[in-house]
């Protein structure tokens, strides 16, 4: 009885009545509480619910506000001035003034806070941040060396914590980390290293009007608590779920619903979304340096097959760096290379390849990227191309991609909502990023041209030019996009993914 | 005593310090930057080699090592490159809930092997024996994560009988710390108790066909005043050697058991150390296992003359 009132309280009030845990699984630990730092997906998921930055991506992909209600951009492309909502109040209870912007932009400019996205703002990047200046208490100006239409796409990125505005008091005198003191609908509770992320209803949180969109609006915490368990064993987790110590389980792998299937007391979910695995191919590499053995490759491969086979018929097949479900993607970019063994065969003849060994690299972390390796060795051994699979554990795998040290390798991507940022996981100077595979002049330049166009129109023009020559090239064979599958209890209402592959728990509740 | 006890371990830290030098250079030997691993896919160069020299890692090897031996012999492990927190603070978090279950298993494994060995010896060749033999083998067989699942599901799942996701410590609730901690408990009961039953029961069989046993049997001793008096202190003595050294290779950590029921225990800060390369975790839990080994071992060979009183400590 005295625990319902609370409740009705709040019903006759007009809230929402609200659960008082939600928890949710993560298969691994964060890596830290400093958003767009030390970071990975996980990291980057559940700090979303703590932080905001000044815009936020839509569910389509596209910028919208977040904590800017508005903005404008100067003539010539350089200057950018936002307005701050001014109902806004951190975690701590003071309020979102332009003073907090200036400093936790200017903090993320300082190389000494090892923000990941500060490259994108050097002198290799879409501009360079001149000044950050507070205009009024609610306005800030930021200007940027050269025009630069990616840069609100810039500051949307997850993976740059989406460029979170924070409170001071997020850091010791010194700069060092102490916690983040946000704007989200969740405050930061209790991290148990390996057990537990504990985050709190910010109860003075201040949502954008409207339905959920994307990461920015209709923000609303139906729970008091969300609770991130770190349970790292998939069966044990599958078996919390039944069990009900478990509501959310969020980005499963096809394999993994086995056994789960079909249960009544279970919802399911599978939402297209932006990533990518893919076959990379190293064009420097003394026998992948001729375009005939690389087409040779790509030609056996069999993109559907292999994706039905994979994602149990849950992802699309997809060869082009622009995911199936991005609306960029059109007709040029919904070319499937047609799979011609016989073609390949004559190929490989014509380039003097001997049916010497060639390494492809692979990691389990992933288990869908070793599954792609060992169907990719088997469609290739139809031409005669002898693959031999290396599995690597991922730090490993991470450092061989990173040095370029691979001759061929089975890679997934994370999501990238704009196509500059997908074709860029690709295009590159080999000398500066031996990362990328494709270096040539002229996917330099188009992608240059890309970051620094506006048109929508001339956009998609370069962007189907960049895929159609991505299929000609073969410095990589993009394979499927997948879907994230999700697996909740019955009595959890409004859990609905969208293509950024983010855990989204505000606007979920419990029956 | 006190002088073997000080001599024994003096003689352990040529092998802390071989053990230290191993880790600290196998670990830099894998592929791998830790550096990469926290700022992940797509981390520019600058930001990689300020969160190398961050860490130190942008040292000389030999300078690197020196450092961290230096701190290790003050008791100051370093820090995690991951969380930041002191290695030596997760250490004896993480290693308190290994305890726990390595404890009280071995302890229970022991009990059934000991009873369940010194029966079937002395039922050799009869159902009993033939039950117990066949016992310990299937439970040699199995495997512990497969058994952890299988317990995981029918006490956890489908009799909801018990918790098996998470932990709580016992600082919270001792009554909740004690329900979490019974599957992982049972399934590393099971899985110990076979190999020590197979060696209890070798040893009584020998111990069985001494003259003095037969001595003791024609003095009308009763069976059970024989078994328990005669047989069991000369038969244990192997038993204990092999619980010794179980329990020093448990108490570095459980890892397949601590992730099927996701227990923060030693063995799974050790794999997650290994797989995100934060190298000062890797050598603190390592360095901790040896010297756990060497007092585990020094602490059974000190309870020898309890149960053989021709093994004195000199």
């Amino acid at each position: 009885m005295l625990a319902c009132v609370p409740v009705r309280a709040r019903a006759e009030a007009g809230e929402p009545p609200r659960a008082p845990i939600l928890r949710a699984r993560l298969n691994s630990d964060l890596v830290s509480s400093d958003p767009g730092t030390r970071r990975d997906e996980n990291t980057d998921g559940v700090l979303l619910h703590i932080v905001e930055g000044l815009v936020g991506s839509r569910e389509d992909g596209s910028v919208g506000p977040m904590l800017a209600s508005r903005w404008s951009i100067s003539p010539d492309g350089r200057v950018y001035t936002f307005a701050l909502r001014p109902e806004v109040v951190f975690h701590n209870g003071a309020p979102l003034t332009a003073a907090e912007v200036v400093w936790s932009l200017q903090r993320y400019l300082k190389p000494e806070t090892r923000w990941r996205c500060l490259e994108v703002f050097g002198s290799h990047g879409i501009a360079r941040v001149l000044a950050v200046k507070a205009t009024d208490a609610h306005t800030v100006e930021v200007t940027l060396d050269r025009a630069a239409p990616m840069f609100l796409t810039t500051l949307a990125r997850a993976d740059c914590g989406a460029t979170a505005i924070l409170h001071p008091d997020s850091v010791r005198a010194d700069g060092s980390w102490i916690a983040p003191i946000g704007t989200g609908p969740f405050q930061l509770g209790e991290w148990r290293h390996n057990q537990f992320v504990q985050l709190k209803r910010f109860p003075r949180y201040a949502a954008l009007p409207g339905p959920r969109d994307g990461n920015i609006g209709g923000k609303h915490a139906l729970v008091d608590e969300l609770r991130f368990l770190v349970i790292p064993d998939t069966s044990a987790a599958r078996a919390a779920l039944v069990r009900g110590s478990l509501d959310v389980i969020d980005n499963l792998y096809p394999a993994e619903l086995m056994g789960i299937r079909g249960r009544q007391d279970l919802q399911f979910q599978s939402v297209p979304i932006l990533d990518c695995y893919t076959l990379l191919m190293q064009t420097r590499d003394p026998v992948l340096r001729d375009v005939r053995i690389r087409t040779a490759i790509a030609l056996t491969i069999d993109a559907t097959a292999l994706t039905k086979a994979i994602t149990r018929g849950t992802g699309t097949a997809n060869n082009s760096p622009i995911p199936a479900a991005s609306p960029f993607h059109r007709a040029a970019e919904a070319q499937l290379r047609t799979v011609d063994v016989e073609k390949a065969r004559q190929i490989l003849k014509a380039s003097g390849y001997d049916g010497r060994p060639i390494q492809l690299i692979t990691s389990r972390r992933d288990p869908q990227m070793f599954d792609a390796a060992v169907v990719i060795q088997a469609m290739a051994a139809r031409a005669g191309v002898n693959l031999q699979i290396d599995t690597l554990d991922w730090p490993a795998h991470l450092a061989r991609y990173t040095t370029g040290d691979y001759q061929l390798m089975v890679e997934s991507f994370s999501p990238r909502l704009d196509p500059t940022l997908s074709f860029g996981l690709f295009i590159g100077d080999k000398r500066q990023e031996p990362r990328k595979t494709w270096d040539t002049p002229r996917a330099r330049e188009l992608l240059d041209e890309a970051t620094r166009t506006a048109d929508p129109a001339r956009r998609q023009t370069i962007f189907d030019q960049l895929s159609l020559d991505f299929l000609e090239e073969v410095p990589a064979v993009v394979l499927f996009n997948s879907a994230r599958l999700s697996v909740v209890r019955a009595a959890v209402t409004g859990h609905q993914n969208w293509m950024s592959a983010q855990p989204r728990l505000w606007g979920v509740g419990l029956r | 005593m006190l002088g073997y006890i000080f001599k024994r371990l003096l003689s352990t830290l040529p092998t802390l310090l071989l053990v230290s030098v191993g880790v600290f250079f196998l670990i830099r030997l894998i592929p791998g930057d830790p550096a990469l691993v926290l700022l992940g896919e797509g981390a520019d160069a600058a930001s990689l080699a300020g969160v190398r020299a961050d860490l130190g890692l942008d040292r000389p090897l030999p300078v690197q090592f020196l450092a961290w031996l230096e701190h290790a012999v003050r008791g100051d492990l370093g820090r995690s490159i991951v969380s930041g927190e002191p290695v030596s603070g997760l250490i004896l978090e993480h290693f308190a809930v290994t305890a726990v279950v390595v404890l009280v298993a071995v302890t229970l494994a022991t009990l059934i092997a000991v009873t369940a060995g010194l029966v079937a010896a002395w039922r050799q060749d009869s159902a009993i024996d033939i039950a117990v033999i066949g016992a310990a083998t299937v439970v040699l067989a199995l495997p512990s994560f497969w058994l952890g699942l299988l317990l995981l599901l029918l006490f956890g799942v489908k009799l909801g009988w018990l918790p098996f996701i998470g932990y709580v410590p016992f600082s919270e609730s001792a009554v909740q710390a004690a329900l979490f901690l019974v599957l992982p408990v049972v399934t590393l009961t099971i899985t110990e108790s076979g190999v020590l039953t197979r060696m209890m029961r070798a040893s009584c069989l020998d111990v069985l066909q001494l003259d003095y046993v037969t001595h003791a049997r024609a003095k009308g001793l009763s069976e059970a005043t024989v078994l328990i008096r005669h047989v069991f202190p000369n038969a244990f003595a192997p038993t204990l050697t092999l619980v010794g050294l179980t329990l020093g290779h448990l108490l570095g950590g459980v890892a397949v058991i601590e992730t099927v029921f996701t227990l923060p225990g030693l063995g799974r800060l050790m794999v997650d150390s290994v797989l995100s390369r934060d190298y000062p975790v890797v050598q603190g839990c390592l360095l901790f296992t040896a010297v756990v080994y060497v007092v585990v071992n020094l602490l059974v060979d000190l309870c020898y003359p309890i149960f053989d009183p021709r093994v004195t400590a000199r």
